[in-house]
């Protein structure tokens, strides 16, 4: 590749960004005023309004507290006021400001996307392969029936079978949280503890790539170039890799764009089997508890993500395959 | 065309091993993460217990579980059921529940009232001293009543309970008085329950809700325990706090754990990572019971089921129509399907925890269909039409029954609509999300039927769920007005000397087994489930156990 093209394309790719994080701007404020009037037009309020015991007098003393008695759009345009100053406002629930809120779980979701992402994305590419490579055979039936199996396994029946199982039955495995008591930092002990999640997690997303990549490779297996590659007298491993992988990686890659953003807004209920102090327990918790500024702060974190990993998505498209271009 | 290709390969080659590295680097810097959070305070000295004997062990780790991240503050109208365990154990107040559950001295040592039951006097205890190191005073009491709770702005959790109370004055260093609108004999039991009082000198002049480094970060209290560290989403460590006026605790420390699935919770029980909780669905336990390391108590609580009909619909005022739900609905046979047995039927809504005052000798109600539809045929209900369904006037017997989806509420909604059925009543089934249900029944009030439970201190004074004063904005769900119930429940409130009002609650058991006010169902008991290891618990449901951590200790 010439230094010119690189340097138009790398135009190019910045001007389809600059575009793209506009559009974004309106996407998520169209996503912010759907949520909001979603969630504050909801039956009940706040936990602290809706316990059963609490009389009237109290109810309306904690709702003024809350400012909770203004009408629904003043209460948005302020929402919005603060937000665009990175101002999330403060959980109903715990008076705490709702960014510090989400920034405590963050990066627990975050790792454990990231580790199901590598563990399935890299398990399920290999399998995908193999089992194109060789289909019909015992391995392809095995990876294709262990596919289905995965998909239709119930995550909170599948996290409870593999605690009983690692953690009661034979004390291998840690049943919850991110770390054991006691102060030092133990990899070792980080990694007990996110194995089951992961395992559980991977499950779900893992099929999806084996089945997509294991349908993209017999497509590319079949066509004339990777024919003439073979008659050229390239190995077969490398014309697998340097030649059909990579035209098959395509619907693989936006797969995984799909993935990202699901696993982010929080494994609502693997985290809540393992105990896993992520986002997905903070989406119940808003939820039920009717926090507002809580629900709209994860939506809003989320909606972000989805947008990024979008965008992410498009520009690998275009590395992996020269003949999309970006406009 | 050669050149180009591998130059691309290349390229791509580069590019994923930088990716790599950075996602190698984003791990490792995410593992990392939790690593030295939260407040480290001091931790107790090993050695600083006295008097171990009787095989008692010094040392070791409590752990219990909670649904959600804790509110550190009694009062706060988000210290939910997740906060009301920890609470217990940080903080103590003017009483706390004796085992036989009459109020026994906290931070009072004793207590009289007056003799037109105006005043209660409370003698503090000398010599206690916060988990900061200042000394606790009678200040402290008259802060947390005339700062906090009696503030009606505030909407201070529980705050209703205490609406009889005018003001509380300082009488000496080591005394309070509360002064009262109205007579109100139960105040000790009342204190005892999660009245945890607060200091002064760090809420003075603060938003007692929105200080968080105290309710979320650094509480201060007097209890047996003192806050470690908070880890939100996953833990709350306390410490042994050598300095416990009641006597340092046995145990190092006391972790409650955030596990917020019930499945997990009895998991972690058998795998020995809890040490004691208490098992919300009694279907699973036949599971427990068979495990080797743990032993399931039954405790009996301060807490009724009820179905409650609202007394709007014209339905409903007919005595013996409430009567002849009561004898239709088999509720020994709903307590042995629903509950697996662990519950006693119920006719009134004083429970038999509390011995002293439960009287069995009330209108029983025991399951009988003949008598139910006699009753409804004398309140003028008959199936004229032969569908089945009672009438009257040519009006069909039919109502909309709202059922919260929490705990076995939709069980128990479901099998008292088939027994309903039985005797001609047509009764339809919403179910509803909690928070949708409190909203439209509770504030609304816009509703036919729907069941629930009351959970209430250790005294029988239960005027807020049956006073026609706490209609439509208290806790009268029915809104059952009757005056002869109010002047029962005014006269237990004035009545202090025991045998007294025993008499005066005997007879109101007696009126509201007849009345049925509620439709009364059964008193549930709690399924303890304790690691065996695990010794020195008194015979109480967990959270008044919880008023006696510094008596537990760990079996070696």
């Amino acid at each position: 590749m010439y230094p010119e093209t690189i340097a138009k394309e790398g135009v190019a790719i910045l001007r389809f960004v600059v575009q793209r994080l506009a559009q974004s701007l309106i996407v998520i404020l169209i996503v912010t005023l759907i949520t909001f009037f979603l969630v504050n037009l909801a039956p009940g309020g706040p936990s602290a309004v809706m316990r059963i015991e609490a009389t009237q007098a109290e109810r309306e003393a904690i709702l003024a507290r809350m400012g909770l008695d203004k009408p629904v759009a003043v209460r948005y345009v302020q929402w919005l006021a603060g937000a665009v100053t990175g101002n999330l406002g403060t959980s109903l629930a715990t008076s705490q400001p709702v960014v510090k809120r989400i920034a405590e779980r963050f990066p627990f979701t975050a790792l454990l996307t990231l580790c199901t992402m590598i563990v399935s994305v890299t398990a399920g590419i290999v399998l995908g392969v193999v089992s194109a490579v060789h289909r019909n055979s015992l391995l392809d039936y095995a990876a294709g029936f262990l596919s289905v199996v995965g998909l239709s396994v119930p995550a909170f029946w599948l996290g409870i079978m593999l605690i009983l199982l690692f953690s009661v039955n034979l004390h291998w495995l840690p049943s919850s949280g991110i770390a054991a008591g006691g102060n030092g930092f133990d990899l070792a002990d980080r990694v007990s503890h996110l194995i089951m999640p992961v395992l559980v997690l991977s499950t779900t997303t893992l099929p999806n790539i084996v089945r997509f990549t294991r349908s993209a490779m017999l497509e590319v297996i079949f066509q004339d170039f990777v024919r003439t590659a073979r008659a050229k007298g390239v190995s077969g491993l490398g014309v697998i890799y340097r030649h059909a992988l990579r035209n098959a990686l395509i619907p693989v890659v936006s797969m995984i764009g799909v993935m990202v953003p699901r696993l982010m807004g929080g494994a609502v209920i693997t985290e809540a089997v393992f105990g896993w102090p992520g986002m997905g327990q903070l989406v119940v918790e808003s939820a039920n508890g009717r926090d507002y500024p809580l629900a709209m702060g994860v939506t809003v974190v989320v909606t972000i993500i989805v947008v990024l990993t979008n965008l992410l998505v498009d520009v690998v498209y275009s590395r992996i395959d020269p003949r999309i271009r970006m406009t | 065309m050669k050149s180009l290709a591998s130059g691309n390969l290349k390229s791509f080659g580069w590019r994923s091993s930088t990716v790599a590295m950075v996602i190698a680097l984003l791990i490792l810097s995410l593992v990392a993460v939790g690593y030295g959070r939260g407040v480290q305070k001091g931790t107790a000295p090993a050695d600083v217990k006295t008097g171990i004997g009787s095989g008692h062990r010094k040392g070791g780790t409590v752990t219990i579980p909670i649904v959600a991240d804790p509110t550190l503050n009694p009062w706060h109208p988000n210290s939910y059921i997740e906060s009301l365990l920890i609470n217990r154990v940080l903080f103590d107040g003017l009483t706390k529940p004796g085992k036989n559950l009459a109020p026994a001295p906290d931070l009072a040592t004793s207590w009289e009232t007056s003799k037109d039951g105006l005043s209660w006097t409370f003698q503090l205890r000398s010599g206690v001293t916060w988990h900061d190191g200042k000394p606790f005073t009678a200040d402290d009491v008259a802060y947390t009543f005339n700062e906090i709770v009696l503030r009606k702005e505030l909407g201070a959790n529980g705050s209703s309970y205490f609406k009889a109370v005018d003001k509380v004055e300082v009488t000496g260093p080591q005394r309070v008085v509360f002064r009262l609108k109205r007579p109100f004999a139960a105040l000790p039991a009342y204190l005892a329950y999660n009245a945890g009082i607060l200091p002064k000198h760090i809420f003075e002049g603060k938003d007692p809700w929105t200080l968080t480094s105290f309710n979320k970060e650094t509480p201060v209290g007097t209890g047996p325990f003192k806050i470690g560290k908070y880890t939100s989403g996953q833990s709350v460590e306390l410490v042994a706090n050598p300095d416990y006026f009641g006597g340092a605790p046995y145990l190092d420390r006391l972790v409650f754990k955030v596990v917020a699935d019930p499945n997990s919770q009895i998991a972690q029980a058998l795998s020995n990572d809890l040490s004691i909780m208490i098992l919300d669905n009694k279907a699973a336990v036949d599971r427990v019971k068979g495990a080797k390391n743990v032993t399931v108590y039954p405790v009996s609580l301060t807490q009724f089921y009820w179905l409650a009909l609202h007394q709007t619909n014209p339905l409903f005022n007919d005595v013996k129509v409430r009567q002849a739900m009561a004898y239709a609905l088999d509720r020994q046979t709903m307590i042995n399907t629903i509950d697996r047995g662990y519950a006693t039927v119920a006719n009134g809504p004083i429970s038999p925890a509390l011995k002293a005052y439960y009287n069995p000798d009330v209108i029983k109600y025991k399951y009988n269909v003949q008598k139910a539809k006699d009753l409804l045929a004398q309140a003028g209900w008959k199936d004229t039409t032969g569908d089945g369904i009672v009438e009257k006037d040519g009006n069909p017997f039919q109502f909309v029954l709202d059922i919260a989806k929490k705990g076995n509420l939709e069980a128990v909604g479901q099998m008292a609509q088939q027994y309903l059925k039985a005797i001609g009543m047509n009764v339809q089934l919403n179910s509803m999300e909690w928070n949708a249900l409190i909203q439209k029944d509770i504030i609304k009030r816009d509703y036919d039927a729907t069941i629930n439970w009351w959970t209430y201190p250790n005294d029988p004074d239960v005027l807020p769920y049956f006073h026609s004063s706490t209609v439509k904005t208290g806790n009268n769900i029915p809104d059952f007005k009757d005056p002869q119930l109010d002047k029962l429940l005014e006269l237990g409130q004035s009545t202090s000397e025991p045998a007294k009002r025993k008499q005066v609650y005997d007879d109101l058991q007696k009126y509201m087994s007849n009345t049925l006010p509620y439709v009364f169902l059964w008193y549930p008991q709690e399924l303890q489930v304790r690691n065996n290891n695990l010794r020195g618990v008194p015979d109480l449901g967990l959270r008044d156990a919880l008023h006696y951590v510094n008596e537990w200790w760990i079996k070696q």
